[in-house]
């Protein structure tokens, strides 16, 4: 079968109840997407589903059929990272890094569905999503930071600058 | 600056076929077989590497001599001006592969996107005894690193002189090159100084290192020179080390503690889709299949017969790590405890702590390619010496013909130190591509992460104290028994002989200065295996006695902060632990009037020489029992910070572990196997239940850097447990304060 990943086909085994984390990453090497717990709980699987996020580890592939697909690895564009992936990156948020594919894309989803979020909303949001590591203090301001840059880049008044 | 890994990239580059020769002053001066190279590493003192010197002069005094004798630390300098740094440290997270980096361009006067930094393999830095552990990576390698550097440093301006027709003195050295002083075209590069044939000479003295009012690099916040694969997705980790053709495998693990294996069949398993073998040889079983599915669940169809042996239950083993009786060890005395607690009615408390695991987010991985002469193994590991080790000795070869090639590990927390007791994920991957001559991946899953492995002990203290009429503690003995956090994988012998785990005692003794105190140490092995976890004993031990002294205080009618002012050493130590206690009382206003319903508490703490204090800001939901951390300031005095956003991570990645573990975690045993097999029955703390985490680092003048990975996991559970008396009068004595627990003592 087709599966659609990050704008691109790919022909992949029809293997219906295979969960899409290992398609992604046996079969495609998109190996960016992590493995963390197999049954939903800690987030380092997540990825969109027609912009929805979604935990791969638990997604079989049959609910992929027709869908895009989106990874940490389709995130940054022609003109570089990804507002997230920069806000990311400006404040220093990962340790060992292995969460934060699926913190980032997390909080795009957040961020494309509530560009404005309040800090509960946030909060609640991202709860979803497990780091060992500690480092929530970090990812709340990289989330705040990208919804500022990203606002400034819509609102052509403010130079697309931002903070 | 980048850095490279993964199975393509940790590799040296091919033109750096090294060959060595020692120099009058011990550095091994490196030329690449091509001759447009050069390197220069140190020995560092370590015996394994004086043998190889050693071999080195005996061999062909003073002349090159080739093979894999690397130094344990090495740079590499190249005519497209790359500079290659070969560091001995597994970067986890804690960013110690830019810390490195910083030291080592202060001396070296490098440009810093030049610069790159790679953990050499077990092949590249041959040394029985090398890992990442402790947060002693900076403080060790401090001195040598700038050593080195300046060494390297001082050889290409006596080359850049010569070329330049100019006096050594007379260069500045400045972004990988050497210049006259006010003459940018004098210019030359160190890659122009290293192409073409010369005749390096290691200067005769010691190179005078900078002061530390020069320092460029250190103490300043550069950012973390792994990040950037990390935030694209592309930073290789022992989970995502994949070879061309590569298989699958996964192995059987015992089902209880004790558990031996009688006999194992492949009952229907070798007809199940994707199967290319079924491995059954010594107490080993497991399965290679085409995809990672098909092994777990082909693994999971082999007919094993157990012995389950003994079935403990969870208050067998609380009875077995117990104070008191035979054994215990004084590891700690003045004057005369015992004597002086006869004098009157002592204060007593007994503490407990839970076991814990330490759920790193990328579980046990590893790849493997072995062939009949030996093989490579790419794992996620902190302690790849040991790993190799383990490898050869379940495939019966020589040491020499395995290397282990170190991925980034996706948090480790002490858990991927290679224990002999639990199964290795590289041992199993060896076994596999053995068996089938193929590569092999092996990735464990979450159960077998939870269950499969070591975890940090349970602890037991018994306190008793007296006070004097002034209030001031009088005597103070601390009981303390644990399960082994350290010897759990060490030849019994040791232990025996030493009678405690130097490990399990981490912040055990009793900081204060009291006119009578004593800690003894209790060892106790437990059935289960148990081994380091973050800051080791340091948890457990700083929990029981910062809590103990919180009652005393509350029994002397004394501020909790006042108290341990006044019970502090007239030292060195002493005036540090005053300072950072009294910089984090002053940012948290310790005693302001908080919102009904919250209260603060303190505790502090020294490990490794890092002073910690810390004050944690509660509140309690009285119906679930949930503790809530709303705010944590820190007070931290490392000495030298080399990277003060590394550090201030790392204080709040610990605060927050540190939370986590005296919240929520906890390991129990029920009829022989561990309870937790996921994170259901294991959760850690969320973001929304995480506190604030404010940092003030503070600096010793001594100008020596030291751990930071660790200490601030200790001061963060009793800050919370006295903060909880403070709100409720009601001491909490046992980690972690669960909802239950704290519904419990509630009433």
């Amino acid at each position: 079968m087709e599966i659609m990943v990050n704008g691109k086909p790919y022909e992949v085994a029809d293997e219906p109840d295979r969960p899409l984390l290992w398609v992604l990453r046996d079969e495609l090497s998109l190996i960016g997407t992590k493995f963390g717990c197999g049954i939903g709980i800690c987030g380092s699987c997540d990825v969109h589903l027609d912009g929805n996020v979604t935990r791969s580890c638990i997604t079989p592939l049959s609910s992929v059929r027709g869908k895009a697909v989106r990874t940490i690895e389709g995130l940054a564009g022609d003109g570089g990272l990804h507002p997230v992936q920069q806000a990311f990156l400006d404040e220093q948020v990962h340790q060992c890094g292995w969460c934060m594919s699926g913190q980032m894309m997390r909080a795009v989803a957040l961020l494309e569905e509530n560009p404005d979020p309040t800090e509960e909303e946030l909060a609640a949001t991202m709860n979803a999503n497990y780091c060992r590591c500690g480092a929530y203090g970090r990812i709340r301001r990289a989330i705040v930071r990208a919804a500022g840059q990203m606002a400034a880049a819509e609102d052509p008044t403010s130079g697309g600058g931002g903070t | 600056m980048t850095e490279r890994r993964g199975v393509q990239g940790n590799q040296a580059p091919d033109e750096a076929d090294r060959e060595w020769y020692i120099s009058r002053r011990g550095f091994l001066i490196g030329m690449a077989a091509t001759g447009t190279a050069l390197a220069l590493g140190i020995p560092l003192g370590l015996p394994p590497l004086r043998r190889a010197a050693a071999r080195l002069t005996e061999g062909e005094a003073g002349g090159f001599a080739s093979g894999t004798l690397d130094p344990l630390l090495w740079f590499e300098i190249y005519p497209d001006e790359r500079v290659l740094a070969y560091v001995p440290k597994a970067e986890m997270g804690q960013g110690i592969h830019t810390a490195l980096a910083q030291i080592a361009a202060e001396e070296l006067e490098v440009a810093w996107e030049k610069l790159e930094v790679l953990h050499a393999s077990t092949s590249q830095a041959d040394d029985s005894f090398r890992g990442t552990s402790g947060s002693m990576s900076v403080a060790t390698l401090y001195d040598p690193l700038r050593q080195a550097a300046a060494t390297l440093r001082e050889m290409l301006r006596h080359e850049a002189a010569r070329k330049l027709n100019q006096s050594s003195e007379a260069l500045v050295a400045r972004d990988g090159g050497f210049e006259v002083a006010g003459d940018p075209n004098t210019r030359i590069t160190f890659g122009q100084l290293v192409a073409g044939a010369v005749e390096w000479q290691v200067p005769e003295e010691d190179v005078p290192l900078k002061p530390a009012s020069e320092y460029k690099f250190i103490g300043r916040s550069l950012p973390r020179i792994d990040l950037p694969a990390k935030i694209a997705g592309e930073a290789i980790f022992g989970y995502d080390a994949r070879a061309e053709g590569m298989l699958y495998g996964a192995a059987v693990h015992r089902p209880t503690i004790e558990a031996k294996m009688r006999s194992a069949r492949p009952g229907l398993t070798e007809g199940m889709p994707g199967v290319v073998k079924v491995v059954i040889e010594d107490s080993f079983a497991g399965v290679v299949a085409e995809s990672r599915l098909q092994a777990w669940a082909a693994r999971d169809a082999l007919e094993i017969e157990w012995d389950e042996g003994y079935l403990w239950q969870q208050q067998e083993l609380e009875d077995l790590v117990t104070a008191g009786g035979r054994g215990g060890v004084s590891i700690q005395r003045v004057g005369n405890a015992p004597s002086a607690l006869k004098q009157g009615t002592p204060i007593v408390a007994e503490y407990r702590t839970g076991m814990g695991t330490h759920a790193p987010m990328e579980p046990q991985a590893a790849l493997a390619l072995v062939g009949p002469d030996g093989g490579k193994v790419w794992t996620s590991t902190q302690f790849e010496m040991t790993a190799r080790r383990m490898v050869a000795e379940a495939l019966d070869l020589e040491l020499e013909q395995i290397e282990i090639i170190p991925t980034f590990l996706g948090g480790a927390f002490g858990r991927k130190i290679e224990l002999d007791p639990v199964p290795s994920p590289a041992v199993e991957a060896a076994r596999f591509s053995r068996a089938v001559g193929a590569p092999v991946h092996v990735g464990w899953d979450r159960f077998e992460e939870m269950r499969d492995g070591f975890f940090r002990p349970l602890t037991h203290h018994q306190f008793s104290a007296i006070l004097n009429d002034g209030g001031r503690i009088e005597a103070m003995n601390h009981e303390q028994a644990s399960g082994d956090a350290l010897f759990g994988g060490f030849p019994q012998p040791v232990g025996k002989i030493l009678g405690f785990d130097f490990g399990s005692t981490r912040g055990a003794q009793i900081p204060y200065a009291i006119p009578n105190r004593e800690t003894v140490a209790w060892r106790r092995p437990m059935p289960i295996p148990t081994g380091s976890w973050r800051g080791l004993g340091l948890m457990a031990n700083l929990f029981a006695i910062e809590s103990f002294f919180d009652e005393l205080a509350h029994a002397a009618g004394k501020d909790p902060l006042q108290f341990r002012l006044e019970h502090l050493p007239d030292d060195v130590l002493g005036q540090r632990i005053r300072a950072a206690l009294e910089a984090v009382a002053a940012q948290a206003a310790w005693g302001r009037a908080l919102p009904e319903g919250q209260a603060q508490g303190i505790a502090c703490g020294t490990d490794g020489g890092t002073v910690v204090a810390e004050v944690a800001e509660i509140s309690v939901d009285q119906d679930s029992g949930r503790i809530r951390v709303h705010q944590v300031v820190a007070a931290v005095d490392p000495g030298l910070v080399i990277n003060p956003d590394g550090a201030t991570a790392q204080i709040e990645g610990s605060i927050v572990m540190g939370v986590s573990a005296a919240l929520l975690e906890e390991i129990t045993v029920r009829d022989g196997r561990v309870e937790a097999g996921n994170f259901d029955r294991y959760p850690l703390l969320r973001m929304g239940d995480a506190p604030e985490v404010e940092t003030i680092l503070l600096e010793a003048p001594d100008g020596k850097p030291r751990g930071l990975g660790e200490p601030s996991i200790g001061p963060i559970a009793p800050a919370i447990g006295n903060a909880f008396f403070a709100l409720t009068g009601i001491r909490l004595r046992r980690l972690p304060m669960t909802a239950e627990r704290v519904q419990a003592a509630l009433g």
